[in-house]
């Protein structure tokens, strides 16, 4: 059974999303000559992949959570 | 252990071989990329010699044509210290204070391809790693798709892994308190070997998120993970004091568990400063009953035209798993159910890191006559320090630890 915890994520991962398909209509759209800024490397959700993945090696070793930063891979789920 | 030189030695060459080879052409836009990194991560204890880790990387990715790349990596741990044989109490009569002294080595090989479209992508990769009691298989594919004139970007990404992990051989125990440890893995993955067996372990993870470039100084992104472990996920070599008796058998944690996360992260263009901030907030669940909240921020500025700054903060804070006592609860009460374990990472806790990154990024003056398009040389410092909720939790003469890190990257 769906714990009262995972239910009030779906469904805040749900209104986000639908609030990003409603946006994306809208004039809110960021057109490419405004993108200068974006472009920079400080401005890069992931930036590095190697130090990401540095990271998540020493955090994922001393934490009891993973995931949820936007990288990919299953690690080896060892202790 | 010997530390296994040839192998590494030989992948990293190929590596960087390989991607000079297929450089050459349009290097821009998309160039080939070389980097390499050493990390030192160094937890001190109050007992003992603590665990000192090195991890080098060397990773390597370039384009070859039409919007196909490759890209390939090797990295290491080379781990040594002391560790309590016996997880149990720190306190009192039956308290715990001796260390096996221990020195292991991982290494990981990877590979992989990208296909880049203007708005769309793909990408597969294949990781290999090994250790002398550890066996990993791994299988990625990825997808991104930029929507709306590349306002949002979804991305999902697809892990399988196939890990053996060496075990004692337990097959005469009667219940899990009579598992016992293992104690060496020189047999391990020895197709004759009787005294020590193979379990498997199948890892999926399904990672789908959702970015969207809500204006031009800010980025959004939101997403989640799905992870599920079947197979033996103990430590073999830990064993846990259990009931009054002073009974020691394995740990012995359940065979499957579920984990959920769901995260947003915002990056912020602050120009007046050169300056810009990442947040990061992350909620996690899994089926052992843990739950944790963390939450990340990065603040990145340029002090010159070519040295960037980067200070850094996280914290994380989670619940123990259902069946985690500390020491001091398992020898009283005895197991939580038919389970018990002495991983801290499954103890209430809460976790502190700050810390901060300075790069060096050196471009040529003129591009075309130069053979690279940019160098970068990095340094870090971070500190994290742990906060256990008891004196007789796991690890609890670890309070600290160093994290120590040098990159260079070539991008030509």
């Amino acid at each position: 059974m769906r714990s009262p915890f995972i239910s009030k994520l779906v469904l805040v991962f749900a209104v986000a999303l639908s609030a990003c398909g409603g946006c994306a209509a809208s004039k809110w759209t960021v057109k490419p000559h405004q993108r200068e800024l974006l472009a920079d490397r400080i401005m890069q959700l992931d930036a590095d992949g190697q130090e990401r993945a540095a990271e998540e090696h020493i955090l994922s070793n001393r934490e009891g959570a993973v995931g949820g930063t936007g990288t990919s891979g299953g690690g080896c789920g060892c202790n | 252990m010997q530390l296994r030189r040839r192998t590494p030695l030989i992948a990293a060459g190929l590596t960087v071989a390989v991607a000079a080879v297929v450089a050459a052409p349009a290097r821009a836009e998309n160039p080939t990329e070389v980097s390499s990194r050493l990390t030192l991560f160094r937890e001190p204890s109050s007992q003992n010699k603590g665990i000192t880790v090195l991890h080098p990387q060397v990773d390597a990715n370039a384009p070859i044509a039409g919007g196909l790349g490759i890209a390939a990596g090797w990295e290491a741990d080379a781990v040594s210290g002391a560790t309590p044989a016996v997880s149990g109490p720190h306190t009192g009569v039956d308290a715990i204070t001796s260390a096996t002294q221990f020195h292991d080595n991982r290494e990981m090989v990877h590979g992989g391809f990208t296909y880049e479209r203007p708005d769309a992508g793909i990408g597969a990769s294949y990781a290999y790693g090994w250790e002398n009691d550890y066996r990993s298989h791994s299988l990625s594919a990825t997808t991104h798709d930029d929507l709306y004139d590349h306002n949002f970007t979804l991305a999902l990404a697809y892990t399988h892994n196939w890990d053996s992990v060496c075990d004692a051989n337990n097959s005469v125990a009667q219940s899990p308190l009579a598992l016992v440890p293992l104690t060496s893995s020189a047999h391990c993955f020895s197709s004759s070997a009787t005294d020590v067996v193979k379990h498997r372990l199948n890892i999926d993870a399904f990672e789908p998120s959702l970015a969207w470039t809500m204006t031009p100084r800010l980025v959004i992104q939101g997403g989640g993970t799905i992870q599920i472990l079947d197979g033996f996920q103990s430590n073999p070599y830990r064993s846990v004091l259990v009931g009054s008796q002073h009974q020691e058998p394995q740990e012995h944690e359940p065979l499957y568990r579920q984990r959920y996360a769901v995260f947003g992260r915002a990056v912020y263009a602050f120009p007046q400063w050169r300056a810009s901030s990442l947040t990061m907030i992350r909620l996690y669940q899994d089926s052992w009953a843990m739950q944790a909240a963390t939450a990340d921020l990065v603040v990145n500025k340029y002090i010159t035209q070519s040295t960037l700054l980067s200070l850094r903060g996280h914290y994380h804070l989670q619940s123990g798993a259902s069946f985690y006592r500390d020491g001091e609860g398992y020898r009283t009460k005895g197991p939580a159910g038919q389970y018990w374990t002495g991983d801290r990472e499954l103890s209430p806790m809460s976790n502190y890191l700050v810390g901060g990154r300075l790069a060096f990024l050196r471009k040529p003056q003129q591009e075309r006559a130069s053979w690279f398009v940019e160098m970068e040389a990095d340094v870090k410092y971070e500190l994290l320090l742990y906060q256990l909720d008891s004196v007789n939790a796991p690890n609890y003469d670890r309070t600290y630890a160093h994290i120590v890190q040098a990159s260079f990257a070539v991008r030509f």
